[in-house]
């Protein structure tokens, strides 16, 4: 009986060995190539590491103006972030613990804006932006994501409906107000949740492309996927400087990741689904 | 004695709550009404317009629509778009279910594995596409240094009208399979554990078991899964737009970025609108069709 099950675990052994290989291996790839020298890029395999490691790709990519992609791109996210949670806290709140006219049918509203592509929104997006005078400015980049996002919103929301009302009405009794509330009890219970929202949409701020591409054009507003995508084509394929400028933006999201694998594997599993 | 006293007090309440639910929601109201519904609106009223940049936008009623019916370049690339989400949804939903299948295990060390295998999913998408580009790159590329060391030698993948799109499609299931594997875990984990013990001692194989409880248990995630990586694969542009422009020739011009072209390269934004609203109709068409299916094969088995 414990004979093929020792092998059935090894042969899963080995099959998730690979696969966790083939998952990582662009990620390894991007190390090796971004620290290697020119000569070492046409010398060695892809997979070795270049010897001694050389930072040339990346004193030619800072050269070229991606310190300040790197500092647009952080601000950026971080206010687009913050609006986004501050924002959808409230807004969740509002649909799980206060009735008022009209709330179930403005959260249908909300949940089919889901289905929404994003490219198909653009353009009346930009003609807008356009309309408000707001074209290649910090406003126009980043206002249209910050104030309202629904998944966010839903989960949100699926959270605190999980949390029993009796609490709330125990603090309402000992006098606190709907702030003082949501902020020293709901909010506090609700850690895995926020950690889980506040990761998704740093990693969607960070990675965004398309209306970062079509709202800004000057230099000082260009930020990181933006900045490698134009590194590719202004100075032909170089591939180290690219590697390395894909690094630049990998490591923040990998150290996330690092951080909340625990709460996002979780609470990604569990609330998506319900 | 108490009910005309509470009246009073339970409308104000009321008012209250009406008044601080609408103070809430505001923010996000001017989002959601105004950039994301709106939008739609928006998109469907310019489809019936002429308008170039620079130029007065004509009403033109359904001429948008007249002239999308007879461009070759539009239902490519909807076939195009297609090709790609017939590639990715299967690949990334079978290659999930499996991945799921196998992490589900008691084994020492697996929720090592677990996280190793969602890292995809925090990629850039623009910076792993490029990562990808240089593997795929026919001299240097890691792919075709590995495949000479066994004396094969290897295409030029992303320059091929036929290969470009299914090594693309390649990028977009090794971003996703891992992250979409949690879904069918927690599915997993959600089925009780009497119903395999009961299956075992009834001598079902694990094959049996599979088709005849697991499956069925998980239509649930499956639904889910299904429909968020269409309507996900249907929106690709940004690892396309970095890998292969569209290219070779239109083989990998998806809709987004014909929408894309049309808007912002070419500024005629009435005919992009028109190609976005049939883009929109699609995926919705094919998300209902979805639900409707999985709906009546759920009452179907029921009764």
């Amino acid at each position: 009986m414990s004979r093929p099950r020792l092998s059935v675990s090894l042969l899963c052994y080995g099959v998730l060995l690979i696969g966790c290989l083939l998952a990582v291996f662009p990620y390894l790839l991007t190390v090796l190539t971004a620290f290697k020298g020119p000569g070492q890029l046409s010398e060695t395999m892809p997979w070795e590491p270049g010897l001694p490691p050389s930072t040339a790709a990346f004193d030619r990519l800072f050269a070229s103006g991606f310190g300040g992609y790197l500092i647009s791109s952080t601000l950026v996210t971080a206010g687009i972030t913050a609006g986004q949670v501050v924002f959808a806290v409230l807004a969740a709140y509002a649909f799980a613990r206060l009735s008022f006219p009209g709330r179930d049918a403005l959260f249908w509203v909300y949940l089919s804006t889901l289905m929404v592509p994003p490219v198909v929104t653009m353009i009346p997006l930009y003609l807008m932006m356009q309309k408000l005078g707001l074209v290649d400015t910090w406003a126009g980049l980043m206002l249209p994501t910050m104030l309202g996002t629904p998944y966010a919103i839903f989960l949100l929301r699926q959270f605190f409906r999980s949390i029993p009302a009796d609490l709330e009405d125990a603090a309402r009794i000992d006098g606190a107000g709907r702030v003082r509330t949501l902020l020293s009890i709901v909010l506090p219970l609700s850690r895995p949740i926020l950690v889980t929202v506040t990761t998704l949409a740093v990693v969607a701020n960070w990675n965004s492309f398309l209306w970062p591409l079509i709202i800004t054009s000057s230099e000082d507003k260009r930020l990181l996927p933006l900045g490698i995508a134009l590194f590719k084509g202004e100075v032909g394929v170089d591939y180290n400087a690219v590697m390395a400028g894909s690094l630049i933006a990998l490591v923040p999201l990998l150290v996330l990741f690092v951080f909340f694998q625990r709460f996002i594997v979780r609470s990604v599993a569990v609330t998506g689904l319900k | 004695m108490l009910k005309p006293a509470t009246r009073p007090v339970r409308r104000t309440q009321r008012r209250q709550q009406t008044l601080a639910g609408y103070a809430l929601l505001a923010p996000s109201l001017v989002g959601v009404l105004g950039f994301l519904l709106a939008p739609v609106v928006i998109v469907i009223v310019l489809s019936l317009f002429d308008w170039k940049l620079l130029a007065t936008p004509e009403f033109v009623g359904l001429a948008n629509y007249r002239e999308l019916l007879g461009d070759g370049e539009v239902w490519h690339s909807f076939l195009v778009t297609g090709y790609y989400v017939l590639i990715c949804v299967p690949g990334t939903t079978i290659l999930s279910l499996l991945l799921a299948l196998l992490v589900d295990r008691k084994l020492r060390g697996m929720k090592y594995f677990r996280a190793l295998l969602v890292i995809p999913w925090m990629a850039t998408p623009v910076a792993m596409g490029l990562v990808w580009a240089w593997i795929f790159d026919p001299g240097q590329g890691a792919l075709n240094q590995f495949l000479g060391i066994f004396g094969v030698n290897g295409p030029a993948w992303l320059s091929s009208e036929l290969l470009a799109m299914p090594s693309v499609a390649a990028v977009h299931i090794w971003q996703f399979a891992g992250y979409n594997m949690l879904f069918f875990l927690a599915g997993l984990q959600n089925i009780p554990a009497s119903l395999r013990e009961a299956s075992s001692l009834d001598g079902a194989s694990p094959v049996a078991h599979f088709f005849g409880i697991t499956l069925p248990l998980l239509r649930p995630t499956l639904l889910f899964v299904l429909i968020t990586n269409v309507i996900g694969s249907f929106q690709a542009f940004d690892t396309i737009f970095v890998m292969t422009e569209g290219g070779p020739g239109d083989s990998t011009e998806v809709a987004t970025y014909l929408i894309y072209d049309e808007a912002f390269r070419k500024f005629d934004f009435g005919y992009a609108a028109t190609i976005s609203v049939l883009l929109f109709a699609v995926i919705l068409a094919v998300t209902v069709a979805q639900f409707a299916y999985f709906e009546r094969r759920t009452t179907y088995d029921q009764s």
